[in-house]
């Protein structure tokens, strides 16, 4: 049987982010979150092998108590089982320090054959994690998944989208794939997995449970990478704004400038 | 090791065996501007045999120096073979920085050498600066959708390796060195521990609508568009101005249109005549992906920040000023 994990993040909905002008700092209160959306193509995608091979799918993530929620979601659409790393020193982690802990919380259930996460994340979007997760696991990988042909005797045969064309490849297990959407469109729950998810029991590590766990590898110790300012981007001088409230002398001043410039 | 004993930038050069990424080229001319700040010195770092015409447009770029690795396991691309020749390479000369094109590829085996080497990877910067007191560089790029920017360093881990987008920086040669210093090395890797093999390679079937990076006018449509079916009118009006369409990333997400069309960072960097955005907000991972003469945006949201980089806006909706503009088009032509 293989034992699958899926890596999943909840992320603030990035369009409703602000930013406070007079601290700099990020409004994040009160803006909804969601499941990374590419997480969930990454999910279906293991979904896809598990009714096709068999296999049990655990879903993992890090963060805060309310990402249990993303975990629920998960386990509405084919999750078996799920882990949600949290607690403070975990805090302010980037992807080196991200994908350490996910490692050694994921040990504790034992070896996994495959492991699926999404591209990149809506917030932070270093499209960095699986490349990083890869080396954790010490696992091959197979990035921009546009179809699994085959998995058998320890190995996976895939297709890949490069810029120009497709790659097929073949891996050897334990491998790591992070999907493009074309064939793995999420789905829907059915409405008693639905509700099965939300009494479901899901394992809670702290930093205290995890075994061997390098406390310097976590959180900002850890970290490679710190982000010691951000600000506004500088925007440009507007342009010349035409707005008389017609459309139609709108565009033809529009279509006039245009035609002494030499664009049309 | 203190991280002042690590020095000089290296930029890894991904070619085909025929030529050179434009991407890669683009870096050696960006990092020569930063090593001649720091007082660094720049290696290209080219993995197997490349010609030697190609190897002068390297030269061209003002490297101080051309590390050439030759062994087994680089036939084609892979992870491991590749991350592992920056990992023994890195541990053996100590470079202060290593610069990766953010291809595929690219973004596939940075991230993994900068867990091998424990240390701090970043991605997509748009600006590289040196900050002399902390001898860290600062990446900086758009975050949050493209709502802030953000610095980001690594403070304390060496090498610094950061992953950069195709056209993120101008070809720019300034010449090459009198001297370039010339660095063999021999580091194989057995074929049969590749993890991932490659088996095959099917080109796509080239469709010159998706083709858009020079395009001389490009009607670019956003996330205002209520749904596919208002989609026609657009492709109307790029045919009729001689153009093609493209999107922004929602109009890809939403499956309204192929990724080939995004325009943006992470998408195609185009350079165009004409470029006419409707319903984009102007996201800075898109505007920095539009280089245009002629800039107009049209938007129902006056604050919207697309007409801080257009030449001519107008505030409206976008399918009526699309009809519009369609219906005296066709009446100048006819």
């Amino acid at each position: 049987m293989l034992k699958i994990l899926v890596c999943v993040k909840q992320v603030p909905d990035v369009d409703l982010v602000t930013m406070d002008p007079e601290t700099g700092n990020l409004v994040r209160e009160g803006v909804p979150t969601l499941t990374n959306p590419l997480d969930l193509n990454a999910l279906e995608a293991a979904v896809q092998v598990k009714e096709r091979y068999g296999g049990e799918i655990t879903l993992i993530t890090m963060g805060p108590p309310m990402a249990e929620s993303t975990l629920r979601e998960g386990l509405a659409v084919g999750g078996d089982d799920a882990i949600l790393i949290t607690g403070r020193p975990f805090g302010g982690a980037d992807t080196l320090s991200t994908s350490y802990p996910i490692l050694m919380a994921a040990n504790m259930k034992g070896k996994f054959d495959l492991i699926f996460c999404g591209k990149e994340s809506l917030d932070g979007a270093t499209g960095q994690m699986a490349s990083q997760l890869a080396e954790r696991f010490d696992a091959s990988q197979i990035s921009c998944c546009y179809s699994i042909e085959e998995i058998t005797d320890g190995k996976i045969k895939a297709t890949r989208t490069l810029e120009t064309g497709k790659e097929i490849v073949e891996a050897t297990l334990p491998c790591l794939i992070t999907v493009e959407k074309d064939n793995f469109y999420g789905r829907l729950p059915s409405l008693k997995a639905y509700l099965a998810s939300k009494t479901a029991e899901i394992t809670t590590y702290t930093e205290n449970d995890i075994d061997g766990l390098d406390m310097n590898k976590i959180g900002v110790p850890g970290s490679g990478t710190i982000v010691p300012k951000i600000y506004p981007p500088e925007l440009p001088e507007p342009g010349q704004i035409i707005s008389t409230g017609s459309a139609k002398t709108d565009v033809s001043k529009l279509v006039e400038l245009l035609a002494e410039k030499g664009s049309i | 090791m203190q991280k002042s004993d690590y020095k000089n930038m290296w930029v890894y050069i991904e070619h085909d065996g025929e030529t050179v990424a434009p991407v890669s080229l683009e870096l050696c001319c960006e990092i020569r501007k930063l090593c001649d700040v720091t007082g660094e010195k720049l290696y290209a770092v080219i993995i197997s045999d490349l010609p030697h015409e190609e190897v002068d447009k390297i030269r061209e770029c003002g490297v101080d120096g051309i590390i050439y690795v030759n062994g087994t396991g680089y036939e084609y691309f892979n992870t491991d073979a590749y991350a592992n020749v920056f990992t023994v390479l890195s541990r053996k000369y100590n470079p202060s920085a290593i610069f990766v094109g953010g291809t595929i590829f690219g973004r596939d085996f940075a991230p993994r050498f900068a867990v091998q080497l424990d240390t701090g990877c970043t991605s997509d910067a748009m600006e590289l600066e040196y900050d002399p007191e902390t001898g860290d560089i600062q990446f900086i790029e758009p975050a949050v959708g493209g709502k802030i920017m953000a610095v980001i360093t690594v403070p304390v881990m060496r090498p610094q390796v950061g992953t950069i987008r195709p056209g993120t920086f101008k070809y720019a040669p300034v010449g090459a060195k009198e001297n370039v210093e010339a660095i063999c090395e021999e580091i194989s890797f057995d074929p049969e521990a590749i993890r991932c093999k490659h088996i095959d390679f099917i080109p796509d079937d080239m469709d010159p609508e998706l083709d858009i990076a020079n395009a001389d006018c490009i009607v670019c449509v956003g996330n205002g568009l209520k749904d596919s079916e208002h989609l026609e009118r657009y492709r109307v009006l790029a045919k009729l101005l001689g153009g093609k369409i493209g999107c922004t990333r929602p109009l890809f997400d939403r499956g309204i249109l192929p990724y080939k069309l995004q325009i943006g960072q992470s998408g195609v960097m185009v350079k165009t005549k004409l470029y006419i955005s409707f319903g984009v907000s102007g996201a800075v991972n898109h505007t920095a992906g539009v280089d245009a003469d002629v800039f107009v945006a049209v938007d129902k949201n006056p604050d919207a920040q697309i007409f801080n980089y257009c030449d001519y806006g107008i505030v409206g909706d976008m399918d009526e000023v699309c009809d519009e503009l369609i219906d005296q088009l066709k009446a100048r032509q006819a």
